[in-house]
């Protein structure tokens, strides 16, 4: 009873987060930054690693002005046999076609990864269900974790209320309207979208957005931003979300 | 004296046959007789033949003297008088002659036997070879002269043992008379499965169960441990005879303090009701709790009316709180040490956005909460265990008053662990909160956060024996796992450290602390200097090595602040529950704040007893390391507290508390019914007699004098016979008679 009034008090709080004066921050570290969160793209043989090498600034540049995530703005490169590779538990990957088989070391670190905290997000640059990279992804996928799936993430899933209350995802394309994932006990180590999220997130060197999307345009551009925005705090908080203190509160937001 | 006696052998019919025959013979010799002489000479000769004839009849009797010697006998007999607690309660619900209760069953039993011109005690010992025992828990033989001074005061009556033991000697003794009201609370309850009695006993009932007026609480179910903040139920079985149409109230109280008292309306005699108690601890420890009813007026027994019981209260789980000033890795992994734990639960507030952070949608859009400050920090604050500041200042979010709560809160038994990080210590601006006081590291405002280092952790010595650093049971190994975890990239630089250094940035504990521990008031504290030891797990998993040594820190450091008992300096051993007048051994365990442990502390331990009176008692060493133990002997009944407290070189180490029972095994005042049903049925299977006490008299004393006699007579009788037939004065009779019949028919011509 004492919990429940607590999050009733909680819920009708008229003091958030935001609101606090900022002021009082006057004093936080921005002069020497401490980096929180790199972005690790995987680079992997055959196919296409890279379909949009200036999309991780432009989402950096985001996150940073909209959460009190500090980051890295020029993304990290690595592959499977680097010494480094736990250094950056965010990993993405992307591409438009085939690539190559894992080698099975590189399936060996790539389960460890994923299964000890590690977050793995996938991006299809081509938008070919069964076809270049996602059929590539899938089978790679099954090596590394056997006996587990590609499951559609419910609406209600913590990666879609980490920050935004994403009602969609975004893109450049609209390929599917939800994620997939594959579950882990409590936890989604693995994300994959089917909509070319770094499409959406690029700018060239003039700043000028690289890709249309289609067909929602500049709000599906923001939906693609505030999708990737979530799935790194998603990763950085895990199932955060879902604590018995969130819920109440943001199923009321989802209703209004 | 003689007797003459008629012990003949030879049946009656051939007697009076052999009488009939002489009779026959007699008229035959009278008629002969008659016709030769005269009328008297015939008579008389016919006479004469007659007495020949009577003498022999006589003989064929058998007569003898008897000469009878009476031997006048004092059997043994036992008497055993019940002495137990229960006969010192009022012998009937009838108030005495001064408006208290009336005379107890152990006087009426006493004046029964003592009172009087010729008491029966006397009478007895005089007809009776008397042997007079007391009895309780114990059989102890008593003078007669010793009943005015015994006192019923034995814990408990071991009634039908110590019959069965009594009457084993059948031979030396004729009976029993048993003083009782029949309450046994030995092993044995019932005569089922008991070995016949062999002597005759005689069962004074004492006391009065018609009208036996009581109530009391027969029964309390309470369970042993309970979880704080959870309520716990008890049930109370109350049980009252002779109260019907009364209300009586049921106290639960904590301690002295009434917790709840419940009314309790008596409607049936007998009457029995369960009545359901709860309670939430708040605290952790044994709780002493205790039910009680009233003495209600016309009660008989008041010992009954009340039930002590403890409960350990014990944490379900350990609620930890959270601040965390960013989503970080850092949290990403001491969140899955902490969810992989179920005895912890964890609630996390991540400031995801900073007052300087815009965002391009309405605020419903966003999954952000509200901060709840004054919910937490005034209200909530106290249900937390353990509150996280990782790297988190308060400077952006809440006036640092807030943080004074804090340190309310960690002086009154809370703990604080602060994570480094580019928020915390003097970066967070710590040093000039009140928090300042209370981290195990001073703070004064200049030090900074370090990010470009490589920070490798080393074990200081109080690092090699603290459990927290303890990730492996063996010291080699644990300081190995230690030497192979990855380097940090950043920590906290401080001015130095207040607390025990666990670990520090530079090898063999030179460097500056990486890892602090301290106590604030009754909390405990810990600073870990740096936002970067999620690298202990990740990078662990990517070396092929296990994750497991940051998981169990983290879960080590939770359950060390929330002051787990096995993360205690000082442990009280459980005490088992004694009798009063037991020798028991207080024993505990001491470490000191390396948690070594050691012989060099100063005990002290003191003893609560049931009302609280305290002893002192000053532990010794024993010769294991780190273990002492004093020695204490209860004198009362009742839930006695022990708290013990270490010190060393005027420190204090730790204290503890504990708490356990004095009580004999016998409930002898729980239910003080009289029970006659019992004795009647000791009385029939013994085949001797039940006879209530009121019933005790001259005629009943003859009574059973009179059973006794057919059992066992008390005289003995001693005869010698003198056969008269056995001898030459029969036959000088006989024949003197026959010579004059011989003589008289000589003379009168017959012969």
């Amino acid at each position: 009873m004492r919990r429940r009034k607590f999050l009733r008090v909680i819920a009708n709080s008229a003091l958030a987060v935001s609101a606090v004066p900022s002021l009082a921050f006057a004093n936080h570290p921005t002069d020497k930054r401490h980096l929180q969160f790199v972005f690790a793209q995987l680079k992997y043989r055959g196919g296409d690693w890279n379909p949009h090498p200036l999309s991780v600034t432009p989402l950096m540049e985001e996150l940073m002005a909209r959460t009190s995530v500090e980051a890295a703005t020029v993304r990290h490169e690595a592959t499977l046999q680097d010494k480094d590779l736990f250094n950056y538990p965010f990993l993405y990957i992307a591409g438009k076609y085939e690539f190559e088989p894992f080698s099975q070391d590189e399936v060996e670190v790539l389960r460890r990864f994923v299964s000890y905290g590690g977050f793995l997000l996938a991006d299809d640059a081509l938008g070919q269900q069964g076809y270049g990279f996602d059929k590539s992804l899938r089978r790679e996928l099954q090596r590394v974790l056997p006996g587990s799936e590609f499951k559609k993430l419910p609406v209600g899933h913590a990666a879609m209320r980490s920050y935004y209350l994403v009602p969609r995802v975004g893109g450049v394309r609209i390929v599917s309207p939800q994620l997939e994932g594959i579950t882990l006990g409590t936890s989604t180590p693995v994300i994959y979208c089917h909509n070319d999220l770094s499409g959406a997130w690029e700018r060239d060197q003039l700043g000028k957005w690289s890709n249309q999307c289609t067909p929602g345009g500049e709000t599906q551009r923001r939906d693609a931003f505030h999708t990737g925005v979530n799935l790194i705090l998603y990763a950085m908080t895990e199932n955060y979300k879902e604590d018995l203190i969130h819920v109440p509160f943001i199923r009321k937001r989802m209703t209004r | 004296m003689q007797d003459l006696h008629l012990i003949g052998s030879l049946p009656g019919w051939m007697i009076a046959a052999a009488g009939l025959a002489a009779l026959a013979l007699l008229i035959l010799q009278f008629v002969n007789l008659k016709r030769r002489l005269k009328l008297g000479q015939s008579i008389f000769l016919t006479l004469l033949r007659a007495c020949v004839y009577s003498v022999l009849v006589f003989f064929l009797l058998g007569p003898a003297l008897i000469d009878k010697r009476v031997t006048k006998l004092r059997r043994p007999l036992t008497v055993l008088i019940d002495s137990s607690q229960s006969m010192a309660f009022p012998a009937t619900n009838k108030p005495g002659s001064d408006g208290k209760s009336g005379p107890s069953r152990f006087d009426l039993v006493r004046a029964k036997l003592t009172e009087g011109q010729d008491a029966a005690i006397q009478k007895l010992s005089r007809d009776y070879d008397l042997r007079l025992f007391r009895f309780g828990a114990s059989l102890e033989p008593i003078a007669a002269t010793g009943l005015a001074q015994l006192k019923a005061q034995d814990q408990g009556s071991r009634l039908l043992e110590i019959l069965e033991s009594v009457s084993k000697d059948a031979a030396a003794q004729t009976g029993i008379v048993l003083f009782t009201d029949g309450i046994t609370n030995g092993e044995r309850k019932s005569l089922e499965h008991s070995p016949a009695l062999r002597v005759p006993v005689f069962a004074i009932g004492a006391g009065e169960s018609e009208s036996f007026a009581d109530v009391r609480i027969a029964e309390l179910r309470a369970p042993e441990f309970a979880f704080r903040g959870r309520e716990f139920k008890l049930d109370v079985i109350v049980q009252a005879s002779a109260f019907k149409g009364k209300t009586v109230p049921l106290n639960f109280y904590r301690g002295k303090n009434l917790i709840t008292s419940k009314m309790v309306a008596v409607d049936a005699d007998p009457f029995e009701q369960k009545v359901t108690l709860s309670f939430t601890p708040k605290e952790l420890g044994t709780h002493s709790f205790s039910v009680e009813i009233p003495a209600q007026a016309g009660e008989q027994i008041a010992q009954n009316n009340q039930k002590e019981f403890k409960v350990d209260a014990q944490r379900d789980k350990i609620r930890v709180l959270t601040l965390s000033g960013s989503p970080a890795w850092n949290y990403r992994f001491l969140r899955m040490a902490i969810k992989q734990d179920p005895l912890i639960e964890l609630v996390s507030f991540v400031f995801l956005r900073t007052p300087t952070d815009t965002v391009d949608v309405p605020e419903h859009r966003l999954s952000l909460i509200p901060f709840p400050i004054d919910d937490l920090f005034n209200e909530e604050l106290k249900n937390f265990d353990v509150v996280v500041f990782d790297d988190f200042s308060h400077r952006s979010y809440f006036n640092p008053v807030y943080l004074d709560r804090v340190r309310d809160f960690v002086r009154d038994g809370g703990a604080l662990a602060m994570f480094g990080g580019p928020r915390a210590f003097d970066a967070g601006g710590f040093a000039e909160s009140s928090l300042r006081e209370v981290l195990p590291v001073e703070i004064d405002g200049k030090g900074t956060f370090q990010n470009t280092a490589t920070v490798r952790p080393a074990l200081t010595p109080a690092g090699k024996a603290h459990p927290l650093t303890r990730l492996l049971p063996d010291p080699k190994s644990n300081e190995e796992a230690w030497s192979k975890l990855p380097a940090l990239n950043g920590y906290n630089a401080v001015r130095a450290a207040r607390g025990e250094v666990l670990l520090t940035t530079g090898s063999d504990g030179a460097g500056a602390p990486l890892l602090a521990v301290g106590r604030f008031g009754k909390g405990r504290t810990l600073a870990l200097l740096s936002d970067d030891a999620w690298r202990w797990n990740f990078i662990s998993v990517g070396n092929k090595e296990t994750p497991q040594h940051h998981l169990k820190l983290i879960r080590q450091s939770v359950r060390w602040l929330a002051q787990e008992p096995s993360f205690e300096q000082v442990q009280l051993r459980a005490i088992p529950t004694v009798k009063p007048g037991e020798k028991t051994a207080i024993k505990l365990r001491v470490l000191k704040d390396d948690f070594l442990p050691t012989r060099q502390a100063s005990v002290q331990l003191r003893v609560f007893g049931p009302e609280g009176e305290p002893t002192l008692l000053a532990a010794t060493s024993e010769q294991e390391e780190g273990e002492y133990s004093a020695d204490f002997t209860p004198t009362r009944e009742g839930t006695h507290r022990v708290e013990a407290e270490a010190s060393m070189g005027g420190k204090v180490l730790g204290k503890d508390k504990t708490s356990f029972g004095v009580a004999f095994a016998y409930g002898e005042t729980d239910d003080g019914r009289p029970r006659p049903d019992l004795l009647k049925k000791i009385a029939e299977a013994s085949k001797g007699e039940f006879i209530p006490l009121s019933q005790w008299n001259d005629k009943t004393l003859e009574r059973i004098a009179a059973k006794l006699e057919t059992i066992a007579p008390s005289e003995i009788v001693e005869q010698r016979q003198t056969k008269l037939w056995n001898n030459l004065w029969p036959f000088g009779i006989i024949l003197g008679l026959l010579s004059v019949e011989w003589w008289m028919r000589r003379k009168w011509g017959l012969i």
